[in-house]
């Protein structure tokens, strides 16, 4: 289990963001105390650290910096600071990746995730199994053991929503919003059109009915 | 030299002439000293002619090369007669004073602006939070506020590039950027709208590097998907491509939707302009479109909208090349 430090000094962000990447299956580290963060870092050692520059004492640029000295942790600044000047200072001190407050959840999520590949190096969550079906996300392919087909860009990422979460109805809105994220940028129609074809490629592996529409609420696996 | 000076001198000698011919002066003699006094005089108006127009030409030269002009005053080298010395006292007296409204006025402006950005730091933390807290609201409420906080934080964001827009001190960094990475940007933090508009984007050819500040330009960029899902029609589709023209690239943004009347075109840029679809629909402020203008002109980026009513609306914006910006 990663372990996520969260270096914020704002009460409901701090705590909205322990219970989110608890529900994520991580497990955050929030700080409560910012007298010698650098050393609770170096006392914790967490894969990761989501920093806000914004912090009662020594603002997150001069930790970042204080903290690069000792490890080499990946370091994530979310902030409301949002001009491209505060992005330099924060990626040449060291910092992995800039987010801007307020952010998307997922986008967070998502970056959360890239970072810690990025440091784990190859440990690679780019296959997917859900009742037998495999979806390999680099290969764009879904296989029931037998036989595979491969998956357009769209239906790949529909695939994937669906099967992060099986046995959850996942809305249509929440499609969308997935498939947006990850730069396809559809419509309630073309969903439609995806979906069908999506159901037909299934239909091959003789699994038409494994998505099922929960009428009014969205699809399930 | 005046004209009236030149008049009234010739005046006083004709006068003085015709007193002397009158008390008995011989004609020839009165000649002889008329034309004595006019080149004695001639010779005194030429040089100080050619004094004044050197003098004039070399303060003209002061004032083309100050970029800050009503600093004019301070850069006169020392005066050249008595009357000249005063006159500049005068004047410097009312350069400075002009000098220390204007200082005072900038000083007014960075902290009003200083103000604003810390005070849109601050308003964030609690959007933040508030989106974080929806997560666990059910679905139709969640959706809900988060479009209502999608609206909130695009207002805020507006403010903040008032702000910036409106100070004298332009504090954007040019850098390499890829179009894509702006597009996709711009679309990320409008996701909400545009998707609760029923509105499909399709994006191609956008492999092209752009110098450009990319905060900015993601947020001009905002503007203009803004109103394009706000003044949608039947199926909204935008459509995102990019071309090279010569040194610069260029991406047009069109959409399908409502337009802009033909006679309203030329105001849509203005400071407040809402036009009639913003008076028909609502909720238009008038200053996306004036923000974008402004903050286009600061990074030499060349912005056009093309409209035709009832079919849609196109935005050109042409991103400057390398060389362009080297100032």
């Amino acid at each position: 289990m990663h372990r996520i430090m969260i270096v914020e000094d704002d009460v409901s962000i701090r705590d909205e963001l322990t219970l989110l990447l608890e529900n994520e299956g991580y497990r955050p580290l929030p700080i409560r105390d910012f007298t010698d963060i650098a050393a609770q870092v170096t006392a914790d050692s967490p894969d990761l650290i989501l920093l806000d520059i914004g912090l009662p004492g020594q603002d997150g640029f001069s930790l970042c910096a204080a903290i690069r000295r000792s490890v080499n942790v990946p370091i994530l600044f979310v902030t409301s600071r949002d001009s491209s000047l505060d992005e330099i200072r924060a990626l040449s001190l060291g910092g992995d990746d800039y987010i801007t407050k307020p952010y998307n959840i997922p986008v967070l999520l998502a970056r959360i995730k890239t970072a810690l590949r990025r440091s784990s190096q190859g440990s690679d969550a780019e296959i997917m199994e859900v009742g037998g079906l495999t979806l390999n996300l680099a290969k764009g392919s879904l296989s029931n053991g037998q036989n595979a087909i491969l998956l357009t860009r769209n239906e790949l990422q529909i695939m994937a929503c669906l099967m992060n979460c099986p046995g959850e109805i996942v809305s249509r809105t929440e499609l969308i919003e997935t498939l947006w994220n990850n730069q396809i940028y559809i419509d309630d129609n073309t969903l439609s059109v995806n979906m069908t074809r999506l159901r037909d490629k299934l239909d091959s592996l003789g699994m038409r009915d494994l998505i099922r529409t929960r009428r009014g609420m969205g699809y399930q696996i | 030299m005046t004209l009236r000076r030149f008049v009234l001198h010739t005046v006083f000698m004709a006068g003085t002439a015709v007193f002397l011919l009158a008390t008995g002066t011989q004609a020839g003699v009165v000649a002889l000293l008329l034309i004595a006094w006019i080149a004695v005089f001639a010779c005194a108006w030429t040089i100080s002619y050619l004094r004044r127009r050197d003098r004039l030409r070399e303060l003209e030269n002061i004032m083309d090369g100050l970029d800050k002009k009503y600093l004019f005053f301070e850069c006169i080298p020392g005066a050249h007669d008595a009357y000249e010395r005063r006159m500049l006292a005068l004047s410097r007296r009312a350069g400075k004073s002009m000098i220390e409204t204007v200082s005072d006025a900038q000083e007014a402006v960075r902290e009003y602006r200083e103000y604003v950005e810390s005070w849109v730091h601050e308003i964030k933390t609690p959007i933040t939070a508030a989106g974080l807290i929806c997560r666990s609201a059910d679905p139709v409420l969640r959706q809900k506020l988060t479009q209502e906080l999608a609206q909130i934080e695009a207002h805020v964001e507006r403010a903040l590039f008032y702000a910036r827009a409106e100070s004298p001190e332009k504090d954007f960094i040019i850098r390499q950027t890829n179009l894509t990475d702006i597009v996709s940007q711009a679309l990320g933090q409008h996701r909400t709208l545009l998707i609760s508009k029923g509105v499909r984007v399709e994006t191609q050819d956008l492999e092209y590097t752009v110098y450009t500040d990319s905060k900015w330009a993601v947020f001009i960029l905002g503007q203009l998907l803004q109103n394009a899902a706000r003044y949608h029609g039947e199926e909204p589709v935008i459509t995102m491509s990019a071309r090279p023209l010569g040194q610069q690239v260029q991406l047009i943004a069109r959409d399908n939707g409502i337009g802009i009347p033909a006679h309203e075109l030329t105001r849509i840029f203005d400071r407040g302009f809402t036009g009639s679809n913003g008076r028909s629909r609502g909720g238009s402020t008038g200053m996306g479109l004036y923000l974008c203008r402004k903050l286009a002109d600061s990074l030499g980026i060349d912005l056009r909208i093309d409209s035709v009513e009832g079919e849609g609306t196109a935005a050109q914006i042409t991103f400057p090349a390398k060389s362009q910006l080297s100032d």
